[in-house]
């Protein structure tokens, strides 16, 4: 009879220390900030440089003279002064894009063949970003080309499968750390250019840094390593407001709709 | 070039053959972008699909006739977001089109800045972000 209480007794103080080991770090993680919910649409802050969206004019007069329709992007004024350090090998391969596309030709621009921009280029969002967000999964939607990428977060690592499959978006995982989102991305297509025009070999991989610098802020700063075409890391911080309400619809974008009428 | 009047305006636009130009697709690298000249003309089409909407402008051509360029807009999404509609510009309407030629000399080029004949002036985009 006093062994069956004393059983139970027991029981009950294993169960109660079972609840108590649970419930501790539930508790603790509980009481540790949740991570920042990036679910939303933002648009690209200054894609352009200053100057290519010209002011309303104000009232009573003409309107600004304009001095260009789009960003230069053939390469006419040679690498910029925060372009990628291309290694001669890989600077060879850009002087073959340039030429192309000072010559007006669209044999090496993969947007105008309705292709995504790939990593890390498409995080210019240059028409705008979509993010859904769940704790094991981050997707971010480009309405430019209606390309997107996912971020797992479950803690899978690539298979040997996914390494031997390189895609435009490359395969990513991340983790949070705070307030930050760390992710890496590798399998990377190498026909993608890493800032819209210098080539990358299948080697290239992506870190990046994604947080709040204000409320309404998202940074995502981008070091890129390629050990083949490039002389030493590219780093790049792409900037993004949220959108105000009633300009927060992104669009179909159906990139080849207007082709079926193309020369 | 020939550009084909298919699309939003006439009822046989899926099996038009026209003897008219093909619209090609260009990305900005087909056009001088730091440049920008200025035509007025009557709107023959206006397309408004992606990746590019379209309008075909009818133009003085200096010799006493006509041409018709055909100038080449940002996608749908970025117009809506601009103030744009898809009925905005109408058919024959007169138009002034601030663009960027394209670098072959073709009749094309890359919109900058739409102005309506009332005045009402259609942006490329609406302000910055920040």
């Amino acid at each position: 009879m006093n062994l069956d209480k004393t059983m139970l007794a027991a029981r009950w103080g294993l169960a109660l220390l079972g609840v108590c080991a649970v419930s501790s770090p539930l508790l603790a993680q509980a009481a540790a900030a949740a991570p920042p919910d990036l679910t939303g649409v933002y648009y690209p802050i200054m894609p352009f440089p200053p100057g290519l969206v010209p002011p309303r004019p104000a009232e009573g007069q003409p309107p600004p003279k304009l001095r260009a329709s789009a960003p230069l992007a053939d390469g006419s004024q040679g690498r910029g002064r925060n372009a990628p350090s291309l290694t001669p090998e890989y600077m060879a391969k850009w002087e073959v894009v340039r030429k192309s596309r000072m010559s007006g030709s669209s044999e090496y621009d993969a947007s105008a063949k309705c292709l995504p921009l790939g990593m890390p280029n498409m995080m210019v969002m240059f028409l705008g970003m979509e993010v859904m967000q769940n704790k094991d999964k981050i997707t971010m939607f480009s309405e430019l080309n209606d390309s997107l990428r996912r971020v797992y977060l479950d803690g899978r690592k690539p298979s040997q499968k996914v390494l031997d499959d390189p895609t435009y978006a490359g395969y990513s995982t991340g983790h949070w750390e705070g307030d930050t989102l760390v992710v890496d991305t590798v399998a990377l297509h190498p026909g993608s250019f890493i800032d819209g025009m210098s080539p990358h070999s299948d080697q290239m991989t992506v870190h990046e840094t994604i947080r709040f610098a204000e409320p309404t802020l998202l940074e995502d700063h981008v070091t890129v390593t390629d050990p083949k075409a490039l002389t030493k890391p590219w780093e790049n911080t792409y900037r993004y407001r949220r959108a105000k309400p009633g300009k927060d619809e992104l669009r179909e974008f159906a990139c080849p709709e207007g082709l079926a009428d193309a020369k | 070039m020939r550009i084909r009047y298919a699309g939003l305006i006439t009822a046989f636009a899926a099996a038009s053959f026209f003897a008219t130009p093909a619209l090609p697709h260009h990305s900005n690298v087909a056009f001088e972008v730091n440049k920008i000249i200025t035509l007025t003309g009557e709107v023959t089409e206006f397309r408004w699909v992606n990746p590019h909407t379209w309008i075909g402008v009818n133009v003085d051509d200096g010799k006493g006739g006509k041409a018709v360029w055909a100038i080449e807009g940002r996608a749908p999404g970025v117009l809506l977001r601009a103030g744009w509609s898809k009925n905005f510009i109408k058919l024959g309407e007169t138009v002034t089109i601030d663009f960027s030629p394209a670098k072959d000399g073709s009749k094309t080029g890359l919109v900058a800045r739409v102005t309506k004949a009332d005045g009402t002036i259609l942006a490329n985009a609406g302000p910055p972000q920040d």
